[in-house]
Order: C-alpha cells, then structure tokens, then sequence
C-alpha cells in the first residue's frame, strides 16, 4: 500500500531501481559484444531483488527511528517476522517494474517456461535472504546515514561481487567454494542450469545449490529471529 | 488486578553507564488515566517503554494486566496500543490508511477496523483531512493521527508518551476529550506528559519522576491537599520588596512576577496589600505545577 501510493507520487523512485542493474547489464553487453548478455540479465535481476532486501537496512533504520513505526509494531499483536515480512514486501514492490522486463527477456533469450515456477522460487530465497540481513543490521543501527551506508555495502556484497554478472567458472576455487554460502551465487547458478548451460563447478549440482539456498535463508532467518533487537535490551 | 505493578523497577543504560530508572514501586489500577510527570530525562519514557515490552528492565519486576513484561510480553501485547515519543507519519499514506492498515495489521477484520477507522477519524476531527497524504498537513495534524492509530485499537491499556507535544490548545482539548471517551470504555492509559494542568485535569492519579526516582504519587486532590501552603499570590512589578514577600511565606520569582506560596489567611492579607499599593495581583489556589516544581526543586528562588 505504502509501496503503491509512494511509486504513484514518485516516479523518479523507479529510475534509481532501474539504473545499477541495467548500467551493469549494458556495460556488460556492450564490453563482451553480447556474448554476456544472458549472463548480464541473470545478475541484473539477482541484484535488483538483493537491492531490494538488503536496502531494509536503511529503510528498517528510518521506520525504528524517524517513524517509530518499529516501536508501535512491538508493542501490538504484530510479531518480529511478520513485520519484517511487512516491510520486505513493501520492498519488493519497488522491484516490480524491473522483474516485469527482465523476468520475460529472461524467458526470451532461452530460459524454458516450464522452469519459471523453479527460477521464481529461488528469485523469492535471494529476496527473504536479503531481507532477513538488511533488516538484522538496521535493528543494531544507531543512525539513518548508517544505516543507508549498510544496505549499500550489503548490495555490494551479495548482489554484484558474487558470480551472478560474471561465470563462476572464472573465480578460484577457493573464494568460489566461499561465495557458495551466498545465495544469488546459487540462484545464478540454477537460472543457468534451468537455460541448459549447467556449470561444471568443484562440490555443485543443481541439487546442492537448491539444499544451499534452502540452507542459507533457514540460518539467516534464525539468526534474525534470534539476535535481531525486536525489543531493546 | 491492577493495569501495573512495579516492584523496585530499575533501569541502566550499559551503553551510556546511565541510571534512568531507580527503585520504581508503583501500581496503576485498572481504568484509570495514570499520568507520569517529570522533566526531561527523569524516566517517564523508559518507565513507559519498559511496561510497553519495547525496553527491557535492568533490575525489579513489573507487570503489565496481569502479565510479567520480561515473561509474558506476548500476552501483553495483544492487549496494549503504544503512541511513542516524537514519531512520525508515513509520508504519502492519508490519515485514513495510517488507522486503517494499523487496524488490520493487528488482525482486525476489515469490517471492523472500517468502522473503528470512521469512529476514531471523527473523534479526532481528522474528516476533511482523511485522503489527503500525511506529509502535506500540519505537525499537529499528523501528530493526531498517530494518536488515532493508537486509540482506535481494541487495546485494553493505551500508553501515550507525549501525545499533546506541540499541540494547540484546541487540539489538547480535543485530545483530552477522546482520552476520557476511551476511559469511560473500561480502557486503562499511561500517559507521560510536560503540560501539569493537562496531568490536572485528566487523570486519576498522577507521579511525579525525578532522576529516575519516584517522588510522589496519587491523585491530584490528594497530592494537594498534602501541600503545606494553600494558595499563592502572583504580583507584579516592584512595589514589594524581597524580604517583605517572604514575610508571607515562601517566594519564587517567575521572570517578571513574584509568586508567594503561603496560607489562607496570609494570601488574603498580601493580596489586600498589594491592591492598596496599586500592584497588579492574582490569588488562586495552589496547583499541581507549584508542587511539581517544589519537589522537582531547581528553579530560581
């Protein structure tokens, strides 16, 4: 609701989701002569629902801060997970207009129908994941400037170092075997799976990368559940 | 069973290394409006916070209709609304979706939190303003559309921490008139507050709070009938001096205005002495502001 009215009344809000991934996506066509594009869409629409997520960093420190919006919610019925979901959602709203023309470019440049359902969930395990880390640091924020800086540097970190612009193949084993604990490494991996191009990759089937995005969102949400400050120490 | 019951509350700030609470024994019976009053940084907010399950105590127990806050917060939740210190509203939602979705939020049916939003947007005046965004009305308007995200729950204990700040005074009026609305629901408040008269005349018992310790509390009559001098006498200008006031009793000088706190009889004979002399004078009984500030000590004397 919140998502709609404040898209409706600014519609620059869109231009900034659209601009990181799509500059990525063009920077990438562009230098590889379009060999990278699929590659190109993949981490686009990976970092736009990272952004998305990890960008509860700074908005969950402006709710609990400027708002007090955290406040009211902790002392009502509303529990901690259906807050966060809350604002996650809220969130995702402003992905929207991105997925609606990357989701079918995808479909366009090779990913099957029939695995949309599959690609979709792990899009849905990159987004909770996010969410649950953006939303854990901005509980321990003490000020909003800290709190964009954090989403920032978390969007970084799970949605463009990662393989998901680039092929894993390309990473030493070692910090490849490291980014496996990230999940848009592991949705990128499927997507491209699910576009017949499976990676030959040390300790990864499509089946590990399911039980490790399945793995990963479990423990971040515990972890949130456990440690995020719901109600202050 | 009481709304509240704390029992040598405490509270440190680790971070800060700061003592806000200290020894707190107080109880809130059921239905009343229960006003906290101190100065700045005495505790009201964290005493608030604390029984509100958003803050936890360092030391003591509290519990909150029934249900200990460190034990039960959950029990104590479904049945509390919190309007917290210096928020603010969402900036594109109208004060219709703030109530309204805070309604649902809460697990009303939309039914429900349809009417309940009609009922409290009209109780605080906010029609014409319903469909207009929050971020184009004035603070006093946005600052009563929190307080009716708050009051147009089911909640059985509503906690307001400031809710009248920087209101005017039609609009603390009309504040105030919901508040008793809600009282005479059976519904408890805990309200925190720097306006005394607005402590006066709504509650039914008050505290007064200072450096986290509790000074004083119970009704406002009985607060006052425990007062040594019964009324004062405000004059202005200089046609007395100093020692000859504080031949009538105790004298606090309030910028441009003395304030003699004394007895009946005293007061009647200083305010008759000061028409003879021509002063401009006003005699009135002593109010809670002047035993707010006695207790709360530091002002210029």
């Amino acid at each position: 609701m919140l998502s709609i009215t404040w898209l409706r009344r600014n519609l620059l809000s869109l231009v900034w989701l659209f601009a990181t991934p799509f500059s990525l996506l063009f920077i990438i066509t562009v230098t590889t002569g379009g060999r990278s594009f699929p590659l190109g869409v993949i981490g686009s629409l990976l970092l736009v629902l990272s952004t998305v997520g990890t960008g509860l960093a700074g908005d969950a420190t402006w709710y609990r801060l400027e708002t007090k919006l955290q406040d009211f919610f902790v002392a009502s019925p509303v529990n901690q997970l259906g807050y966060l979901l809350g604002i996650a959602f809220a969130g995702l709203f402003f992905a929207s207009p991105a997925l609606v023309v990357l989701l079918p470019l995808l479909v366009y440049i090779g990913l099957p129908l029939f695995t949309l359902p599959l690609v979709l969930l792990s899009l849905v395990g990159v987004w909770l994941f996010s969410s649950a880390i953006g939303y854990l640091v901005s509980t321990f924020t003490s000020n909003l400037r800290n709190g964009w800086q954090s989403g920032l540097l978390l969007s970084v970190l799970v949605g463009i170092l990662p393989p998901v612009f680039y092929p894993a193949e390309i990473l030493p084993r070692n910090i490849l075997i490291v980014t496996y604990a990230i999940p848009t490494t592991n949705a990128a991996l499927l997507i491209r799976d699910a576009m017949g191009g499976t990676p030959t990759l040390p300790y990864w089937s499509p089946l590990t990368g399911w039980i490790l995005i399945i793995l990963s969102l479990a423990i971040a949400l515990a972890v949130t559940s456990r440690v995020a400050r719901w109600r202050q120490p | 069973m009481n709304a509240i019951e704390a029992v040598s509350l405490s509270k440190i700030y680790h971070r800060s290394k700061t003592q806000a609470l200290s020894d707190i024994t107080l109880t809130i019976g059921r239905g009343e409006i229960f006003t906290l009053l101190g100065r700045n940084g005495a505790g009201k907010t964290t005493f608030l916070r604390i029984a509100a399950t958003q803050l936890m105590p360092t030391k003591g127990r509290i519990s909150v209709l029934g249900h200990d806050v460190r034990d039960e917060p959950l029990e104590i939740r479904s049945k509390i609304a919190v309007v917290p210190q210096e928020g603010s509203t969402i900036g594109p939602l109208t004060p219709w979706d703030h109530v309204y979705l805070t309604l649902i939020a809460r697990g009303l049916s939309r039914n429900e939190a349809r009417q309940r939003a009609e009922k409290t947007i009209a109780q605080l005046e906010l029609l014409e303003y319903r469909n207009q965004p929050a971020d184009s009305l004035s603070g006093g308007l946005r600052q009563r559309v929190r307080v009716a995200m708050a009051v147009a729950t089911d909640a059985d204990f509503i906690f307001l921490d400031e809710p009248t700040l920087g209101l005017d005074a039609v609009s603390r009026r009309r504040i105030w008139g919901v508040l008793n609305e809600i009282q005479k629901e059976g519904r408890s408040i805990l309200l925190t507050t720097h306006y005394i008269d607005e402590a006066e005349i709504l509650s039914n018992n008050v505290a007064i709070i200072d450096r986290g310790r509790l000074v004083v509390s119970g009704s406002p009559a009985e607060l006052l009938r425990n007062v040594k001098e019964r009324v004062r006498v405000d004059i202005v200008g200089s046609s007395f001096s100093p020692e000859e006031l504080k031949s009538y009793g105790r004298v606090v000088k309030l910028a441009e205005r003395f304030r003699v706190l004394t007895d009946d009889r005293r007061g009647k004979e200083l305010a008759d002495e000061a028409v003879r002399r021509g002063s401009d004078v006003a005699l009135a009984r002593v109010s809670l502001e002047d035993l707010f500030v006695d207790l709360v000590g530091r002002v210029e004397e």
